[in-house]
């Protein structure tokens, strides 16, 4: 039996061969488990055909496949310059000095280029009013440069033509109106600039049927004829708030949005000024609506707009009780004399009000009392008188006096040039840079009376209401592709240079002009205005300043400046107390009064279309991309209305219908809304936002075309969502109340409290320790810090650092959602009660938290700490989990819930031309990614090279964090948190410093100084 | 016997479990040593009738186990506390109780899979489908509802007849021979069989092409996104808003960079040699950087020594010796003026040099001219 | 077997069943073709199954924008559903692990369906981690490999240990399913003449021959694995639980979480393997391999861990009041009475209240009653997880950075697809692998053991 197995056995397989021959092989084959089989395995001893087939099959795929990888994706052309310009180096940046046009301001600017790309706008520190600051309108309007839906050539009936034929046409229309003497109009806004006026001159002279009308939605007129009634000129004076000790601001709102507040805000801070000894200014706002400047306020009067002039003639009365500093005479005493303050007494509070009166009344010729823009000549003479009785004009500064190059045109002659328009007398309409059709009330008839205008011209930069009712749509070119002045405040003259040659086929406004003033399309080049503007300025500025430099020279050095300080006579003026007593009573309203007022972000409408100002929040509602209609909380109960339903409003025959806003420590029965809302002929962006409040408005603007009495309201059922970046809490609502208190997140004092115990803020402190060493931090540590006290919610920070940092505007659902983008959010809190709120603000961002809770859970690494003390976000690494967020105390991280560049408004800011705007030492955040704060690191590693390069060490003074730059009041401090010397160390050991939730140990690295605020009370009200 | 088939075994069919394990007792007791006992589940006792040695798999898991804690928590040190050292949260760069939970997964799981694969590859060799017993009758049953018992026929004691014998003594149902499958025993598996060779090229082609479309095509479409196209114009790249395609733009004529120079006197250098000072005191940094400066961008016409030795080897006209009398005459401001302008075929440098770095290579001129022609008072 | 009476207590395996007619019974689902009832199920799963690849190809395409989620409340739905499925999945480790451990032969006949059901859970739930990122098609960034970047993966992350933990989790129950399953897979490749199947169970069955020498390490090894199971199980919701507790937001850090989320796990586990075994039971003619007194059992496992899991409520509102800390005393205000004091009831009265009726033997008893509370269980169970993720997160420390969240419809399409899921897998099984382990129940039938008496 055996042997007949050997035998067969020369016929089978090799291993079976071995069954036979090799006894080890055969008990493996059999026993199937050796003793110890895994040490001595064998892959030759295993089933080798399969496994060969298997690897065969392996490395013939890999092979491909390895094959398949070597096309590289082409990531485009590296194109150099051809002939390089001496000033520029690739990849560093230089600046030009400049001037805003945003609004007539005129503020100077430093606009920051790439490349010869402009990419950032700051504020020109040597400007001598703003001073190197400029409002979120400036900083957020270089996204109208790279503005998609700009003009981008000149349009016949919205066909493309070329200028040639433009300019022929229109000089011959031109030349037929003067002939056939019909009046040719030019509508503006308001004329900031002497060469621009000195080229309408000219036109006047060229064509002498031409008539200027300056028309802005926007003025500050009532306070100009006040001041012509009280002093005898327009001209009115800048304020020293500096050297003021005591304010009252009559619904106005100065350090919000009013005149040259960013200038207001700068020299307000100065007295907020916690280093050293506390000097502290005291506030008192007296006003119906709540603004920026009443959530400041040591002490806020609720007071209707409509009750003011009584209020201001108690406050005279009151006051000239107790000595004036101007003779009164019997006249103007009996004309106060009927006022007192006892109807207000009920309103403010007895004890309040004594405090408003013993101030004012101490501080004479230190304090100052301040009415608001929108309030009618009256209450502004009245105010002017109060202060004359106080002796408080000594505070005002006449050097930088506001002046006016032309006359605001009064209702009476818009009423005269629609009457000439719809009688046929109008040959020629050129809406210069202005949209008179959206900014004047209805009821003139502007719209319909330019239909009976046979040339209506619009030179604008975007196609607007103005533009879509006339025949020809001229683009023009952005303020940084223009040259230009301003001429807007006494003694300081700035410089507009274009930083970018026009990228579309666009031309400069004055040289538009001047093609036609030389009656010769062929007459344009592209140095026509830079050259008349040279001109203007040797004749103007040159010969009258004092210099020993020659023409050329003056020149460069005031381009290099932007600005030039010329010296001229002050005016002194003297208070003509007739202008007082021939003043109309005004009387308080019965029903609902209407009150318009600025928005804090698009301007008069003209920033409508840019995505990042619709989308920073309101700083006091948080809403963001709309306006509404503010009313109390107790006139909201009153109506049966929440946030969000329409309501329906009607002043005479005039109706609008918006959204209400329950607004804590409204006045009641007072309606607040914001103007420049509401545009209908605009780019994607603007469309449908907000309601248009200027169809309230009219042409009879007796007493103030801004503030409306005994108009009814009426809840219109409906709604129109609201969306804000903060939750609304009413504030009676004793589940969330007076949250920020009791965690501590704001933490507040009072001056009187401070210095009596300075130390208040660290008594029951209790130390924290960690189970962990402490990681050292050696060579620089970054840190920041946040005075309280300066800080005004003016959102400065928040524009600059969208700019900065390529923030996506992500759009209004979007922001209904929670996933705003913004990498710093101002947060308000109310305390006290719905009627008499206490506002709190507070800037957050990424805390940089040495103990960074979000670094903990992240599993990929892509949020972690370097050497240098920063939190840091590799976004390329990052995948998207969103737990650092969760763990986030502070929840300042904003997560790209989708492409947003893409999502937003079918794509609306994908394309080449806004993607210019982005700065190029920023990444670009895909979908997906989570982002946050970085303290501009790009900024701090420029510096650091900059040091390396120089040979010497980085210090943290050397970088500066864009909203640092960018805020107004010097809030923010940012330096080097390990050099004992640095401001920002010093802050750290302030006694009111303090750091948001320091009990959960995550040792943040932005310090916030504790407010003060400067009540008479120990206690925080 | 069969011919033809080689016999694997003997195998008998019981019907309970008492009676297999007394089959099982009494196959020890014969000294049967290659036999398998085959039931459909697991038999108490049955580890004690055939005399087995306790399962060792327990030592595997162990030493599996561990080291697979060990290499976990050395892998975890190493990797972020020494290949790559981020502080995290500020904690220590290891910290041991974050690691534990990991640790203790991956000794688990490898020493899971590490035992189940021992026992399934190593101690029980399987897969094994070409085993004599499949799909034999004996197969059936014992895997339902039968017990069964093997006797090989490589056993030492194996002999046919008494291996029969001893089944029915132990009252097997059924007793059944078991033989090697034939066909599985002649078969030859070939490596280069035209068929397994196109499959080869089919799967390579498929995967090379699949790979090739996701690594380059769809990697790239929306929604993957890598941020490597960003919408952002960094230096040197192109953009098509600009007809020229230049995504680097000329700042507009006549504007002024801040604290950038202009050079006032184009086209006048007479007028420069009397107007424009030298603002830069002779020093030693100066001096340094105009050496850097003249060596580059001066030496290779003019030479290091500016003596007019050329590198260009007579591509060019000569140039000229800067240690003329006309050259040492000269102004300063009139030297700046030529490297401004340029002058014959010498062209501009101002792209080169900013004004600063002029003024220092003509400091670093000043010195050379000075060391070749040394005045007696330069000596002391 | 038409009609059983429930009130009637019955062994383990009723009677003395021939052990091929077990086979036959077990193996039917799988020999015999789809009835109508089966297709049925199936396009209802397969429809909830197409609900999810929408709603993931929505979110694959255009982002997590797609969901509700936001600052603050960063995970929703997504982290709810893992959390959930993962917690369904211990059932099925415990019952077919821990109860090996403690000898409970009750386990039999529900162990092999519980492995089953926790395969699958663990796949539904691994879905979620992957899908709720924002760029999933970088998730292998979450593994320790050498990479572009050098840098390594954060150790300290609780999102890692949860990589790791799961991953872990999904291949050990795998093995152990698997391993369970061999000699089964023999037993069907010699059952079966259809060639395809021969092959199919031929590869699978990896040629176990029933060998008493493999059987003794087999059995080991099972017990090795078994063991492992145990701690593992217990970790793998200790760590998910970690995903929280080890945060610093109020309401998620608290050390409750490990053993109050093992016992919610368990909770649910039990609560989801009891809908779907009486409903297998009665199709499948089961009612004496999966008996009553099995389901009695987990019912009174489910009492046990619900008042566990009433137990840490209660312990989470004591400690949160006893810490005197006001932000984390807001966050349980705000879960009872804040806006999604709903959700919190719902929570309560599902997973706290409806358990306590199993202290009456009658209810324990009576199939209908228990399924209905079984599934008010899951409801609870689901509701808890979101009550802990949302609320918390919604309402956190800064008053400023709060905001409420809102689901989508993708989130809706996902919630309801992930069932779709896991019923389709769960469908697919029962027709293609036995749901009984054979070789278990064989080995537990009465007079399947030696007798060991003299012969």
């Amino acid at each position: 039996m055996m042997s007949d197995f050997q035998k067969s056995s020369n016929k089978l397989w090799k291993s079976l061969k071995d069954y036979n021959e090799d006894p080890e092989v055969l008990k493996a084959k059999t026993n199937e488990f050796l003793e110890g089989v895994t040490d001595d395995f064998d892959s030759s001893k295993l089933s080798g055909l399969s496994r060969r087939k298997f690897l065969a099959l392996l490395s013939a795929s890999a092979a491909l496949t390895a094959t398949a990888c070597t096309n590289y994706r082409d990531k485009g052309e590296i194109i150099p310059y051809n002939k390089k310009p001496e000033d520029v180096m690739p990849g560093i940046a230089n600046y030009y000095a400049s001037t805003c046009n945003g609004c007539s301001q005129s503020c100077g600017i430093l606009v920051k280029t790439r490349e010869g790309r402009p990419i950032k706008i700051d504020g020109n520190p040597d400007h001598p009013t703003s001073k190197g600051k400029i409002c979120a309108k400036g900083q957020a309007s270089i996204l109208n440069l790279y503005d998609p839906e700009r003009l981008t050539d000149p349009l016949v009936l919205r066909k493309k033509t070329d200028w040639k034929s433009v300019d022929s046409d229109i000089i011959s229309a031109l030349n037929n109106s003067q002939s056939s003497g019909k009046e040719i109009a030019i509508v503006t806004g308001e004329i900031t600039s002497p060469t621009t006026k000195k080229v309408l001159d000219d036109f006047i002279a060229k064509y002498p049927n031409t008539k200027i009308y300056s028309y802005s939605l926007i003025n500050d007129q009532q306070r100009r004829d006040a001041w012509m009634d009280s002093y005898g000129s327009d001209e009115y004076p800048a304020i020293k708030w500096n050297d003021s000790d005591v304010i009252l601001a009559l619904d106005a709102d100065f350090l919000g949005n009013e005149g040259s507040y960013i200038e207001n805000m700068r020299k307000h801070a100065l007295r907020r000024e916690t280093n050293g000894k506390i000097d502290f200014n005291r506030l008192y706002v007296a006003e119906g609506r709540m603004s920026v400047t009443g959530m400041l306020a040591d002490y806020r009067f609720r007071i209707s707009p409509d009750t003011q002039y009584e209020f201001v003639m108690a406050l005279i009365n009151e006051l000239s009780s107790h000595g004036s500093s101007i003779v009164l005479d019997s006249n103007a005493k009996s004309k106060f004399g009927k006022y007192s303050l006892a109807k207000f007494e009920s309103l403010i509070g007895k004890d309040n009000l004594n405090h408003l009166i013993n101030d004012l009344n101490k501080n004479r010729g230190k304090s100052i009392v301040y009415a608001g823009d929108t309030f009618p000549k009256e209450v502004h003479v009245a105010v002017n008188l109060l202060n004359e009785v106080l002796g408080n004009t000594s505070l005002y500064d006449y050097t930088n006096s506001f002046k006016s190059l032309v006359k605001h045109s009064s209702a009476e002659e818009i009423s005269q040039l629609v009457d000439s328009m719809n009688k046929g007398k109008v040959g020629t309409v050129i809406h210069f840079d202005s949209n008179p059709v959206f900014t004047l009330p209805d009821d003139f008839g502007y719209a319909s009376a330019l239909k009976k205008v046979t040339l209506v011209v619009s030179l604008s930069e975007t196609e607007n209401e103005s533009s879509a009712a006339g025949n020809y749509s001229l683009p023009i070119n952005n303020q940084l592709e223009s040259w230009g002045d301003a001429y807007v405040r006494g003694g300081v003259y700035s410089l507009q240079q274009p930083v970018i040659a026009p990228i579309f086929d666009s031309r400069q406004k004055e040289a538009i002009l001047l093609t036609w003033i030389a009656g010769n399309s062929s007459a344009f080049n592209e140095d026509i205005y830079h050259n008349c503007l040279m001109n203007s300025f040797n004749t103007d500025v040159y010969s009258k300043a004092n210099t020993f430099a020659d023409a050329k020279s003056f020149w460069n050095s005031a381009l290099n400046d932007g600005v030039v300080n010329i010296t001229e006579k002050v005016l002194s003026v003297k208070f003509n107390i007739a202008a007082f007593n021939n003043l109309n009573d005004l009387t308080s309203s019965k029903d609902f009064t209407i009150h318009l007022h600025n928005n804090y972000f698009i301007g008069d409408g003209k920033f409508a279309n840019n995505g990042w100002l619709q989308e920073i929040p309101h700083p006091v509602s948080r809403v963001t991309w709309d306006n509404y209609a503010a009313v109390s909380p107790s006139t909201a109960k009153n109506l049966n209305v929440d946030n969000s339903d329409l309501l329906h409003i009607k002043v005479g025959n005039r109706n609008l219908t918006l959204p209400a806003f329950v607004q804590p420590g409204l006045a009641d029965k007072l309606i607040s809304i914001e103007l420049g809302y509401g545009r209908t002929v605009i780019g994607e962006v603007g469309k449908e936002v907000g309601f248009n409040a200027v169809t309230l408005m009219s042409k009879n603007v007796q007493p103030s075309p801004f503030i409306f009495s005994d108009a009814s309201v009426s809840k219109a059922g409906g709604k129109h969502e609201l969306v804000s970046t903060q939750e609304q809490h009413a504030l009676d609502d004793t589940f969330v109340k007076d949250f920020h208190r009791i965690r501590r997140i704001i933490q507040e004092g009072t001056v009187l409290k401070y210095i009596k115990e300075p130390n208040f803020l660290h008594e029951e402190k209790e130390k924290l320790f960690s189970i962990t060493n402490e990681v050292k931090y050696t060579g620089n540590k970054w840190a920041m810090a946040i005075d309280l006290n300066k800080c005004t919610n003016c959102q400065v920070c928040v524009a600059s650092c969208n700019v900065e940092n390529n923030i996506a505007v992500v759009g209004k659902e979007q922001v209904s959602k929670g996933r705003v983008m913004q990498w710093i959010r101002l947060d308000r809190y109310y305390s006290g009660t719905p009627d008499e709120p206490i506002a709190s603000n507070q800037p957050m961002l990424c805390q940089h938290c040495d103990n960074a809770p979000c670094e903990n859970v992240c599993p990929v690494n892509a949020t972690n700490h370097s050497p240098d003390g920063l939190n840091q976000m590799v976004y390329n690494r990052c995948v998207g989990t969103r737990y650092c967020s969760n763990n986030c105390p502070y929840k300042v991280r904003r997560f790209n819930f989708f492409n947003y560049r893409d999502d937003f408004a079918d794509s609306y800011y994908e394309n080449d031309l806004t993607a210019l705007v982005n700065n190029p030492e920023v990444t670009v955040r895909s979908r997906g990614v989570m982002e946050k704060c970085s303290f501009c690191i790009q900024r701090i590693m420029e510096a650091r090279s900059d040091a390396i390069r120089d040979n010497r060490p980085l210090k943290g003074s050397d970088v500066v964090t864009a909203c640092q730059q960018a805020c107004p009041t010097e809030a923010i401090t940012f330096g080097d948190a390990n050099d004992p010397t640095s401001p920002v160390a010093k802050l750290r050991d302030h006694n009111l410093s303090y750091h948001v939730l320091e009990e959960l140990n995550v040792k943040p690295n932005v310090t916030y100084i504790a407010k003060l605020r400067n009540t008479h009370s120990e206690e925080i009200l | 016997m069969i011919s033809g088939k080689i016999l694997y075994s003997y195998t008998g069919i019981f019907d309970t479990p008492d009676q297999i394990i007394h089959a099982t007792e009494k196959a020890v007791e014969s000294g049967y040593t290659k036999y398998d006992v085959n039931t459909p589940y697991p038999l108490h006792g049955m580890d004690k009738a055939m005399k087995l040695k306790p399962s060792k798999l327990g030592y595997v898991a162990l030493v599996f186990g561990l080291s697979g804690t060990l290499a976990t928590l050395l892998t975890i040190w190493w990797m972020s506390a020494i290949d790559y050292p981020i502080v995290i949260g500020g904690k220590p760069l290891f910290s041991f109780p974050a690691y534990v939970p990991i640790v203790f997964e991956v000794t688990v799981l490898s020493a899971a899979i590490m035992t189940v694969v021992s026992m399934l590859f190593f101690f029980f060799k399987l897969p094994n489908n070409s085993h004599p017993l499949h799909g034999t009758e004996y197969m059936k049953k014992v895997s339902a509802d039968k017990y069964g018992i093997s006797i090989q026929a490589d056993d030492p004691k194996f002999n046919e007849s008494s291996v029969k014998k001893f089944l029915e003594s132990v009252h097997a149902t059924e007793i059944i021979p078991i033989y090697w499958d034939e066909e599985e025993v002649n078969h030859k598996n070939k490596i280069l069989e035209p068929k397994f060779i196109m499959f080869l090229i089919v799967v390579a082609i498929i995967t090379s092409g699949v790979t090739y479309f996701s690594f380059n095509k769809l990697m790239y479409m929306v929604p993957f996104n890598w941020m490597m196209d960003q919408p952002k114009l960094s230096a040197q790249q192109q953009s098509p808003i600009f007809a020229d395609g230049f995504g680097m733009r000329q700042p507009v004529a006549g504007t002024i960079a801040r604290g950038s120079m202009v050079y006032q006197f184009k086209g006048q250098p007479d007028l420069a040699g009397v107007k424009l000072v030298n603002p830069i005191p002779i020093s030693k940094e100066s001096l340094a950087l105009g050496q850097v400066k003249f060596d580059i961008y001066c030496s290779p016409c003019h030479g290091y020594n500016a003596d007019g030795v050329s590198r260009l080897r007579g591509q060019f006209p000569n140039p000229p010796s800067l240690h003329s009398d006309k050259v040492r005459n000269w102004s300063d401001g009139r030297i700046f003026a030529v490297i401004t302008e340029g002058q014959n075929t010498m062209p501009s440098y101002s792209s080169q040099l900013s004004f600063d770095e002029r003024w220092a290579v003509i400091n670093y001129l000043r010195a050379l001219q000075r060391a070749l022609n040394a005045k007696e008072s330069d000596v002391q | 077997m038409s009609t059983v009476d429930y009130t009637q207590e019955l062994s383990v395996i009723e009677g003395k069943p021939p052990l091929r007619e077990l086979d036959d019974l077990i193996s039917k689902p799988i020999d015999a073709k789809p009835t109508k009832k089966f297709f049925i199920a199936l396009t209802i799963s397969g429809s909830m199954l197409s609900l999810l690849l929408i709603g993931l190809g929505l979110t694959f395409y255009y982002g997590i924008g797609m969901w509700g989620n936001n600052i603050p409340v960063g995970w929703a739905f997504d982290i709810t559903n893992f959390v959930f499925w993962v917690g369904i999945g211990h059932a099925g480790t415990l019952i077919s692990a821990i109860l090996f451990l403690l000898r409970q032969k009750w386990r039999t006949g529900i162990a092999r369906f519980a492995e089953g059901m926790t395969i699958f859970a663990v796949m539904t739930a691994g879905l979620f981690p992957l899908i709720h990122v924002g760029r999933p098609w970088l998730a292998a960034y979450l593994f320790p490999y050498p990479n572009q970047h050098s840098i390594w993966v954060n150790f300290d992350s609780p999102l890692l240990w949860d990589v790791f933990a799961v991953s872990t989790y999904f291949i050990v129950s795998l093995i152990f399913w698997y391993v369970g399953l061999i000699p089964d897979f023999a037993t069907l490749r010699e059952r079966t003449n259809n060639k395809i199947k021969k092959i199919t169970y031929s590869i699978f069955g990896l040629g176990w021959r029933f060998s008493n020498k493999h059987w003794q390490h087999y059995e080991m090894v099972y017990l090795i694995l078994a063991g492992f199971a145990t701690p593992l199980v217990l970790s793998v919701h200790t760590i998910v639980s970690f995903d929280f507790a080890v945060s610093i937001m109020p309401g998620w850090h608290a050390t409750i979480f490990p053993p109050y989320f093992v016992a919610g796990a368990v909770f649910s586990g039990f609560a989801m393997v009891q809908n779907v075994l009486i409903i297998v039971r009665k199709i499948f003619n089961y009612e004496h391999i999966i008996t009553l007194d099995t389901l009695e059992k987990m019912n009174k496992i489910m009492l046990l861990t619900g008042s566990m899991v009433g137990y840490a409520y209660a312990m989470e509102f004591f400690i949160a009041w006893y810490s005197g800390l006001p932000i984390e005393r807001f966050t349980f205000i705000n879960r009872a009475f804040g806006s999604y004091a709903w959700a919190y009831w719902v929570m309560i009265s599902c997973n706290v209240i409806s358990p306590q009726l199993f202290w009456s033997k009658k209810i324990r008893r009576t199939i209908p009653v228990m399924f209905v509370i079984a599934i008010f269980v899951n409801i609870g169970m689901w509701f808890e997880r979101f009550v802990i993720i949302v609320s918390s997160l919604s309402r956190d420390f800064l008053p400023s950075s709060w905001h409420l969240y809102t689901p989508t419809y993708v989130d809706l399409m996902i919630l309801i697809g992930s069932f779709g899921f896991f019923f389709t897998w769960l469908l697919l099984f029962t027709k293609a692998l036995p749901v009984v382990s054979m070789a278990e129940v064989k080995a537990t039938v009465t007079g399947s053991q030696p007798s060991h008496k003299d012969h």
